[in-house]
């Protein structure tokens, strides 16, 4: 459970934890973003290329039978009062997984494992458009 | 009869007071301050002067429960222990009633007629905005006829008062819409069904009624219903107008300034000679916990730059605020940014008590209805809102180091929601059966501002609930809030304030 701030100075304390070991630290999606505002953090551009751990929650799945979803930073709570359409919210990941998606319920908070990549890029089968996402991931 | 009344009063005041020098809790200060409560009381007068101004402040889904909660959480992001905090709408300076927020077909209520019952004077349908009773939900078919007049189309007209719209959530969203539009449906924000000729969109609307010279300040979200779905908006998204229009470039054609963020906010000339247009995000605007101040003006900032802008009216005028987001922290289950959002509405209403004068300005601070938030206990003093229910100290004041156990031998948090995402029970793999156990919660987690409240009943969003919500006022006619009321009730004192003789 370690905060973005905990995690620099952890990842500062012991001089193995280097970038290539970010794998072994978990970091929540909103560590990805600037605290205020839609900005990428620091951490999410030191970590591009690298695999690392991100804890989140599943959205409900945009298509069945696929490899890709979507890691949200609270359970993504569908408001028929707040929203019109299904309205996402600006800090996710989109998440590329090995095989496809078991689907998990969208209250149930997962690890996902997977390839930091950054810059947009648009899923060919829902259309979604997604600047930051985990390539080749599993997830538990 | 009316002088022997008032000599007893006096003597039964003195008599009092001379015997609770007598009383064993007499140096204590809950008794002074007890008793300066009470004269605080009896130094009221009522104002039965016209109201030149009105003011109506709305937490959505503010009820006495999350309010209770925003207390604590005022006071406790103050350094107090929370409880004795004292919300700037609570002072005796503030009358205040029980209001019944049911909606005409409805048990538990949704934010259109709710808004709409404060608008016009009367109950109104489920989902349906400023139509009457015999509108039906969706259907374009019963608009025509079902027509009601607003306070704002009363104010502007024959009492020429300008008319201004505040909130934090799109500004074609139920609360602010309840201003100035009237729908068959609260979703038709940037279209109606095709064939629907009755009506118009809530965006259109409330251009036409700014060119109509109803509204002259809209400032909030939703900026994506003004546009044409072919448009790239100021921060990069697309309009998600069907028909095309773009309601902005006829607001500003028509002589209106238009601001998107900080910056052209402070650009804005507050003179009142012109109509302002203030589209902050594509959606709503952001929680006050995720805000950036150079991106978004706070709640506060709006409400200051309104108030300057419409109080150079010398007629006056009706400005109605929401605080948008509360409501959807509750859905959410997400107490952090509920309650964030909650101290920013207070903030909200100290800035429009300090910019006006209490002998000409109605200041009316309400909300639409209540959620199901609910409280564990028995929580000792000064345990976390947001956070684990400590067990209440034997010795002082303070609440004990120990946390408070369930029979499952887990502690809890003071919040807890009846329904929504952070059910403990989850769906489980291949069924519809929902099975689960509590967590391990600790004190770090449970004060996280993304942590999810414990609840009951697993549903995708956490909803309303019917339970009442309180009204405070001040100023002209504010006296008339007293005991339990209907929520319509509440456009009745705003009329008789603005119309008073």
């Amino acid at each position: 459970m370690l905060t973005r701030r905990s995690f620099l100075i952890s990842a500062a304390a012991t001089p193995l934890a280097t970038a290539a070991r970010a794998e072994d630290e978990m970091i929540k999606v909103r560590d990805l973003y600037e605290r205020r505002g839609n900005d990428l953090s620091e951490l999410a551009t030191g970590l591009e290329g690298k695999r690392i751990r991100v804890e989140g929650y599943m959205a409900p799945p945009l298509k069945a039978e696929s490899n890709f979803f979507v890691l949200t930073r609270r359970p993504m709570a569908v408001c028929p009062f707040c929203e019109t359409e299904a309205e996402w919210p600006n800090d996710i990941l989109a998440v590329y997984a090995k095989r496809v998606v078991e689907v998990t319920p969208f209250n149930v908070r997962i690890v996902t494992s997977g390839v930091l990549e950054l810059g947009a890029y648009k899923d060919p089968d829902t259309g979604f458009l997604s600047m930051v996402r985990l390539a080749d991931a599993s997830f538990a | 009869m009316k002088t022997t009344l008032s000599i007893s009063a006096i003597a039964l005041v003195s008599a009092t007071a001379a015997m609770a020098q007598d009383l064993p809790q007499a140096s204590s200060q809950w008794f002074a301050d007890g008793q300066a409560h009470i004269e605080a009381m009896m130094a009221r007068q009522p104002n039965t002067s016209r109201a030149k101004n009105v003011i109506v402040l709305v937490a959505d889904g503010n009820g006495v429960g999350t309010n209770y909660a925003v207390r604590l959480m005022d006071g406790q992001l103050k350094g107090m222990l929370g409880e004795e905090n004292v919300l700037p709408y609570e002072t005796p300076e503030f009358h205040s009633a029980l209001v019944k927020t049911y909606n005409i077909n409805a048990q538990t209520p949704d934010s259109a007629p709710t808004a709409g019952a404060m608008n016009t004077g009367v109950k109104q349908r489920f989902n349906l905005i400023n139509l009457g009773e015999n509108a039906i939900h969706d259907d374009c078919s019963t608009v025509a006829g079902n027509e009601l007049t607003t306070f704002a189309e009363i104010v502007s007209g024959q009492m020429d008062k300008s008319v201004g719209i505040v909130s934090t959530a799109r500004i074609t969203h139920a609360t602010p819409a309840a201003v100035y539009a009237k729908t068959a449906n609260r979703n038709w924000e940037g279209e109606v069904p095709e064939g629907c000729t009755a009506q118009k969109d809530i965006a259109a609307q409330l251009i036409d009624q700014m060119e109509a010279g109803v509204i002259d300040l809209a400032m909030g979200g939703g900026r994506r219903y003004f546009a044409g779905e072919d448009v790239t908006l100021d921060e990069g998204g697309k309009g998600r107008r069907p028909d095309g229009q773009n309601l902005i470039e006829k607001a500003t054609g028509m002589g209106a300034q238009y601001a998107w963020n900080t910056e052209t906010f402070n650009q804005l000339t507050l003179d009142g000679t012109t109509p302002v247009l203030a589209l902050f995000n594509d959606s709503h605007m952001e929680y006050e916990a995720d805000r950036a101040d150079d991106d978004e003006p706070s709640l506060a900032d709006m409400t200051k730059a309104a108030i300057e802008y419409l109080s150079q009216n010398e007629n006056g005028y009706y400005l109605e605020i929401e605080a948008g987001r509360v409501d959807h922290g509750n859905h959410d289950g997400n107490a952090y940014r509920t309650l964030t959002d909650g101290v920013a509405f207070a903030e909200a209403v100290a800035m429009a008590d300090e910019l006006t004068d209490d002998a000409d300005t109605l200041i009316i601070v309400t909300a639409d209805h209540e959620h199901a938030i609910a409280f564990n206990g028995y929580c000792g003093r000064g345990s976390d809102i947001l956070g684990l229910c400590y067990d209440v100290a034997k010795e002082g004041v303070g609440h004990s180091d120990e946390l408070l156990l369930a029979d499952d031998g887990k502690p809890y948090t003071v919040i807890g929601y009846l329904n929504g995402a952070g059910s403990v029970l989850k769906q489980v793999e291949g069924g519809n059966d929902y099975a689960g156990s509590r967590a391990e919660l600790t004190q770090e987690e449970t004060t996280d501002m993304d942590f999810v409240q414990e609840a009951l009943i697993p549903m995708s969003s956490e909803t309303h609930s019917g339970e009442d919500v309180a009204v405070y006022a001040k100023g002209p006619w504010a006296h008339l809030f007293d005991g339990t009321i209907e929520q319509n009730v509440i456009f009745h004192v705003m009329n008789q304030a603005v119309t008073a003789e």
